[in-house]
C-alpha cells in the first residue's frame, strides 16, 4: 500500500487521469469510488508539493521518469512502494489505519474460532433444529427424571410402609402374647387370695372365680404362678387342684389385671363367687392395687391342627 | 512499506493479545473488518494505478466501516440483520473481487 509514489502519481495525476479513466472504467465500472478518487487525488495534487519537505528531489526523477517512460507500470509502482521503505505522514496514516484492520480482522478470527464456533457460524435452521433437539433431550430427561422420582417415592412410601406393618406386628404381638400368656403383663388390678382350711374349695369353684373374672373384663390372669389363659383347663388333684397339670395348693393366690372397680363387685355380688366360697368355710380376701404383675408365663403352643384362615 | 508492516503488526497483536470482542460491537466487526479490506483493495488498486490518495484511502476506509456496521445495526433493529449483513457482504466481495482483479492486471499484466 506504500504511497511514496504518490507524489509522483499526484503530479503526474492531471495528466494521466483522464488515461486512467479511459484505460480502466470499460474493464472496471463496479469500482464506483474511482472518479472520486481521481477528482479528489487533483487537488490533493496540488496541495502536496507545499506540504512535502522534499518535493525537490522528486521532480528531476519525475521528469526524467515522467516523458521517456510514461507508462510505469502497476508492477514498479508496487515494486517501489515497497522497497525501500519510507516514513512519510500517508504511510503512517495508513500503517494506522491498517493495523486497526489486522486487529480486527486477527481478533474476529480469533474469536470465532473458539470453543462455540460450531454455533457461532451454524445457520438460523441448523440452530432452530439444535435447539429443538436439546429441547427433545430436556424434555426426555425430565420424563425420566419423573418417572425415577415416583419410582423412588413408591419404594420410600413401601418401605414406610413394612416399617409401619412391622411395628404394628409388634404391637399385635404383644398384644396376643399377653392373651396367650407368653409375655409378662402388669397393670392395676387386684389380689384375691382364698384361704381353705377345710380343703373343700374345688376345681369348679376356682373356675366360677375365673369366668367371674374374666366376665368382668380381666385381662391377664395367674393363680399361685400359673398363667391362666384361654385353653387353661382345671381339674380336682387329691387334696388340691390342678391347673393345666400343675398342682396348686391352698392358699389360692390370684392376680388378676383389669378395671379394679368392675372386678372387685363382680366377685362380691350376692350368690357370687365370694358368698358361694365363703359357704364352704373358705376365706377370702380382695386386695386393690394400682400395680399388679403377671409375670408367670406359659410357652406358646403350635396348634396341631388348627391353621390360621385369614390369608 | 510501513503500512504492510502496520497490517502485519496489527494481526501479530490481536493474535497476541486476543481481546474478548465487547458483545456492543460483536455483531458489527465482522462486517466492519470486510468493509474496512474493500477499502484496502480499493486503495491497492488506486496506487497501482497512480491515483492513490492518503485522505481519500483514509476518508474510505473510515466511511465503508462505518457506513457497513450503521447497515447491520439497522438491519438488527429492523429484524433484517441477518439478511442485509449477507448482502452487504456480497457487495463488498463484489467490489474486492473486480479490485483483486485490477491488481491482478496490474501485477501479472494478465
Amino acid at each position: 500500500m506504500s504511497d511514496h509514489e504518490e507524489k509522483r502519481a499526484e503530479e503526474r495525476a492531471d495528466t494521466r487521469a483522464d488515461r486512467h479513466d479511459d484505460r480502466n472504467e470499460p474493464g472496471n465500472r463496479l469500482r464506483e469510488e474511482l472518479p472520486e478518487e481521481v477528482t479528489s487525488a487533483v487537488p490533493a495534487a496540488r496541495a502536496a508539493p507545499e506540504s512535502r519537505p522534499e518535493p525537490e528531489p522528486e521532480p528531476e526523477p519525475e521528469a526524467e521518469t515522467g516523458a521517456p517512460e510514461p507508462q510505469l507500470t502497476g508492477r514498479q509502482r508496487l515494486v517501489e512502494g515497497l522497497w525501500p521503505p519510507r516514513v512519510s505522514r500517508a504511510q503512517l496514516i495508513v500503517a494506522v489505519l491498517l493495523f486497526g484492520l489486522g486487529f480486527g480482522l486477527a481478533v474476529q478470527v480469533a474469536s470465532n474460532s473458539e470453543t462455540d464456533s460450531a454455533l457461532r457460524g451454524a445457520r438460523q435452521e441448523d440452530l432452530v433444529r439444535i435447539l429443538d433437539e436439546l429441547d427433545d433431550r430436556t424434555q426426555r430427561l425430565e420424563d425420566e427424571k419423573q418417572g425415577l422420582e415416583k419410582q423412588r417415592d413408591e419404594l420410600e412410601n413401601s418401605s414406610d410402609q413394612a416399617e409401619e406393618a412391622r411395628k404394628q406386628t409388634i404391637e399385635k404381638e404383644r398384644q396376643l402374647g399377653i392373651l396367650a400368656g407368653t409375655v409378662a403383663a402388669q397393670g392395676p388390678g387386684i389380689t384375691v387370695t382364698i384361704e381353705d382350711t377345710k380343703g373343700r374349695v374345688e376345681a369348679d369353684m376356682l373356675l366360677d372365680a375365673i369366668q367371674e373374672l374374666r366376665a368382668a373384663g380381666a385381662e391377664a390372669i395367674q393363680v399361685n404362678g400359673v398363667r391362666v389363659v384361654a385353653g387353661t383347663y382345671l381339674s380336682d388333684s387329691g387334696k388340691g387342684v390342678a391347673v393345666d397339670g400343675n398342682k396348686i395348693n391352698a392358699p389360692f393366690r390370684f392376680k388378676v389385671i383389669g378395671k379394679p372397680q368392675d372386678l372387685e363387685p363382680a366377685l362380691n355380688i350376692p350368690g357370687g363367687v365370694v358368698q358361694t366360697l365363703e359357704k364352704e368355710q373358705a376365706t377370702v380376701t380382695i386386695e386393690r392395687s394400682t400395680k399388679i404383675v403377671v409375670d408367670a408365663l406359659r410357652a406358646a403352643k403350635r396348634p396341631d391342627y388348627a391353621r390360621s384362615s385369614s390369608r | 512499506m510501513i503500512a504492510v508492516l502496520g497490517l502485519v503488526v496489527g494481526v501479530v497483536a490481536g493474535l497476541l493479545v486476543r481481546p474478548e470482542v465487547p458483545a456492543v460491537v460483536e455483531p458489527y466487526l465482522p462486517i466492519a473488518v470486510v468493509a474496512a479490506l474493500d477499502a484496502v483493495f480499493g486503495g491497492l488498486r488506486a496506487m497501482l494505478d497512480g491515483i492513490f490518495d492518503d485522505k481519500v484511502f483514509v476518508v474510505s476506509f473510515l466511511s465503508n466501516v462505518v457506513v457497513a456496521a450503521l447497515i447491520v445495526f439497522l438491519g438488527d433493529k429492523l429484524g433484517v440483520g441477518a439478511q442485509l449483513s449477507t448482502g452487504v457482504v456480497v457487495v463488498l466481495g463484489i467490489r474486492i473481487f473486480s479490485n483483486a482483479a485490477a491488481i491482478r492486471r496490474h501485477v501479472f499484466r494478465a
